[in-house]
């Protein structure tokens, strides 16, 4: 399924947490909207920066929609946020129905790379995770991808699983930041 | 996937990624890069700089349909990754070449120089500029289709196997027949990935036996996981495979190899899944020449199957070394390891003490495996020493290791198992040269083999199958006693078995152990009387023990159940004259000839006939 913009403005109505900035980011149909509004009860927001052609971040769907059904339920909203602007609507769209990403996550496009910079992500895939206002989380899914040409035969850390863990938990994250390794968002402004 | 507490991260083995250079690059960009460019007409630009090497080292993979993972055709193709090609090419991860520049020259080879890297870094860094003029269309420095031009026989997966999406590396075995109805040489196999996103290598062998297709058929859909059966191998002195960017190039119509009718292809491919179901429909195209070989390549192994590394240890090694009986040319090497291997090197030791490097991997990864062909094929004299020196990183340390914890790996061909061979194929002067190159160096392999087998058995010690194909190199190498043992096993495990019985009795019978050998063939009667073989080898048994009566009783029921084949005759003859029965020798040997045995055997029958008659004058 995909949202309906209608329906993605109202789940963007409020805002997460008592004084966060708004963060303008588009929907896949154009409309802008605040990234870090989220409906009342969201205990914290997921963004996971992809972009269609990345291998690695490609090759993380099956993670990425485990971790959804896993964390969906207890209150946590994913965002799934596209910062190449080169990247159309209609490759977004193609790009969620090849993986199965849709109906798992509200998909946005940051082409202005506003929230890139309000979270300080630097590749794709990279996951930020927002509650309280703040960025509790930046860096990567798990520890699979140990540098460029250099990979585990399965991660040995679940870094962004066990950061909503602590945060749902009312915890501090123990390594609020990580290296994630992929495709650099900072080519996609060239 | 089960949320944990605290980790320590693992420290990376190489140079982590300068993310803070880039993304801060990135933020001045966004106000100065316009500027950048235009101002400093020193600086490397894409059209002067970049372009010629993104078409000369990259553009074979990275073009539509290609294996790379997106293109770099244009200007936007390649400003649009710049930090990431920086990165990969600092790292030497791409292009993917593993081999120490400086081996070889090798076919294919397309590594980056020092200096050409730090042109890539320098472009970045000072904004990627474009540059004028503008560059022309790049040139197009791969062949759409075969490469090879059009094959003489396509063979395709008929239904294509549909990878799952997840996972690291995957692994499936496809058998496909190879439709020819006669006898082919051949002199190139070009694979076509038909998926070149997800398949990484392929791994090809012939298996003229229905083995492989017997386990294809055992499992559902296309292919099967498992491991390639050992029926099914190289063509003699050949190598088959792919890597993304080689391709195999067509051999000199002399050194052809031979391709027998009703041969399947076994193609194991190694995928690398993409995170969405991947269909994957692989096509073989076959060139073939019009005439058979005159010259056939030997295949060298070095290596070693008693891996055995201990949980833990960073630097376990293994060597291993042969000295040709002959002068060599050497076409090509490959090495094989899995995950732990770390860096991998093969020389060869002149007569006079010179080294001449072989191939040398500092930084072996399992995903790369070319098969590395010298542009001009390297001279070794007689008496040159070829040796291969691998080490191994089983500790938590190394990231490619597939079990964490580690555990104790041994030799295997699942890839958690580890490996480590080097292939080395040479050309000798002559068929003369090559028949003792062959004789010389098969025992040292069947030894190695052996001991790969007793690993396997080890882990599998129910299995009869492995048993016996080890109890046949032991009897191969002359090894009687071990043939025993390992036939005995086999019987053990399958005790019903006339052929159990038969076999251990083989073994026997090569020990000299001939009273033992014939109870082993009268039990395998005892299950089967018309096993007619175990009736000719207890004759033979019997006649080496000088029981000529008991012996001919053995032949006669042979004959009995083989009317038709001139050999049992022949036998009984000779167990006639043995046993001073001349007349009924000649008989035999007359009903032996009426079955028109092959023009060498009846003209040694003819001769021994006229000596039956002889005597019974």
């Amino acid at each position: 399924m995909t949202v309906s913009p209608a329906l993605l403005s109202l789940l963007l109505s409020a805002t997460l947490g008592a004084g966060a900035d708004q963060v303008r980011v588009q929907t896949v149909d154009g409309e802008s909207v605040d990234a870090l509004a989220a409906p009342a009860g969201t205990k914290a927001i997921v963004f996971l920066f992809t972009s269609t052609d990345c291998p690695i971040s490609n090759r993380y769907a099956p993670e990425v929609r485990r971790i959804v059904s896993e964390f969906a339920r207890q209150g946590v909203v994913f965002r799934l946020v596209y910062p190449n602007p080169a990247e159309q609507p209609s490759a977004i769209r193609e790009h969620m129905a090849a993986f199965a990403y849709d109906g798992a996550f509200q998909a946005l496009r940051d082409p202005g790379l506003a929230l890139v910079r309000h979270v300080k992500a630097t590749v794709t895939p990279e996951a930020a995770v927002v509650a309280g206002g703040r960025v509790a989380y930046v860096g990567r899914i798990d520890d699979r991808y140990v540098d460029l040409g250099l990979e585990r035969p399965a991660p040995t850390t679940h870094d962004l699983a066990d950061a909503l863990t602590a945060v749902l938990a009312g915890k501090p994250v123990s390594r609020p930041t990580t290296q994630a390794v992929g495709c650099f968002i900072a080519d996609f402004a060239r | 996937m089960t949320p944990k507490g605290n980790h320590e991260d693992t420290k990376p083995r190489r140079k982590p990624l300068d993310v803070s250079f880039v993304f801060s690059w990135f933020r001045g960009c966004i106000l100065a890069c316009a500027t950048v460019a235009a101002a400093s007409a020193q600086s490397v630009t894409y059209s002067k700089d970049i372009a010629p090497l993104i078409a000369g080292r990259c553009a074979m993979c990275h073009h539509p349909g290609g294996s790379g993972p997106f293109s770099l055709l244009s200007y936007d193709d390649v400003k649009r990754r710049a930090a990431l090609i920086a990165a990969v090419t600092e790292r030497r991860y791409m292009p993917p070449w593993k081999a120490d520049p400086s081996n070889g020259p090798f076919i294919d080879q397309h590594p980056l120089s020092d200096d050409e890297i730090g042109l890539i870094r320098q472009w970045v860094a000072e904004g990627g500029a474009e540059g004028r003029p503008a560059p022309p269309a790049p040139a197009r420095t791969w062949t759409e289709g075969w490469q090879l031009g059009k094959p003489d026989v396509v063979v395709t997966l008929p239904q294509p196997y549909v990878l799952p999406p997840d996972g690291t590396d995957a692994f499936r075995i496809f058998v496909l027949p190879i439709p020819t109805a006669a006898v082919r040489f051949v002199r190139a196999l070009e694979f076509r990935p038909g998926n070149p996103k997800v398949v990484h290598h392929a791994n090809i062998r012939l298996d003229t036996t229905p083995a492989s297709r017997h386990l294809d058929e055992a499992q559902p859909g296309p292919g099967y996981d498992g491991l390639i059966a050992h029926s099914a191998q190289y063509p003699e002195g050949h190598f088959l495979g792919w890597t993304p960017g080689q391709v195999a190039p067509l051999v000199p119509k002399d050194l052809a190899w031979r391709l027998d009718v009703h041969t399947d292809l076994v193609v194991e491919l190694h995928m690398r899944p993409s995170g969405k179901p991947e269909p994957v429909a692989p096509s073989i195209g076959l060139y073939f020449s019009d005439a058979a070989p005159t010259r056939t390549p030997a295949m060298l192994r070095l290596g070693r199957q008693s891996i055995d590394i201990p949980p833990g240890q960073k630097d376990y090694t293994i060597t291993d070394s042969y000295v040709v009986p002959v002068d060599v040319d050497v076409q090509a090497v490959q090495p094989h390891a899995h995950y732990r291997a770390r860096d991998v090197r093969g020389e060869a030791t002149l007569p006079d003490g010179t080294v001449r490097p072989l191939i040398a991997i500092k930084d072996w990864d399992f995903r790369w495996q070319h098969v590395y062909r010298f542009v001009t094929p390297l001279h070794l004299l007689k008496g040159t020493r070829l040796s291969m020196r691998y080490t191994y990183d089983n500790s938590a340390e190394n990231p490619r290791n597939p079990d964490q914890p580690p555990k104790r790996a041994r030799w295997g061909q699942r890839s958690s198992d580890e490996m480590g061979d080097l292939w080395i194929q040479v050309l000798t002067r002559d068929a003369a040269a090559l028949d003792t190159l062959v004789h010389d160096f098969r025992p040292k392999v069947l030894a190695e083999d052996i001991i790969g087998y007793e690993v396997e058995i080890e882990k599998r010690p129910s299995d009869a199958g492995l048993r016996d194909d080890a109890a046949l190199l032991c009897l191969e190498l002359g090894r009687a006693d071990a043939a025993v043992t390992h036939f005995a096993a086999s019987l053990g495990l399958k005790p019903g078995s006339a052929a159990a019985h038969y076999n251990l009795a083989t073994a026997l019978t090569v020990g000299h152990r001939l009273d033992e050998a014939a109870e082993e063939y009268r039990r395998a009667l005892s299950i089967d009387a018309a096993y007619a073989k175990a009736h000719n080898n207890l004759g033979n048994v019997l006649m080496q023990q000088r029981k000529f009566g008991d012996a001919i009783r053995q032949y006669q029921e042979l004959v009995r159940l083989q009317p038709s084949a001139p050999n049992g005759f022949a036998n009984l003859a000779a167990a006639y004259a043995a046993d001073g029965q001349f007349e009924r020798a000649v008989e035999a040997i007359d009903a032996a000839l009426r079955l028109q045995p092959p023009e060498n055997v009846a003209s040694e029958l003819r001769r021994q006939r006229a000596a039956y008659v002889q005597r019974t004058r």
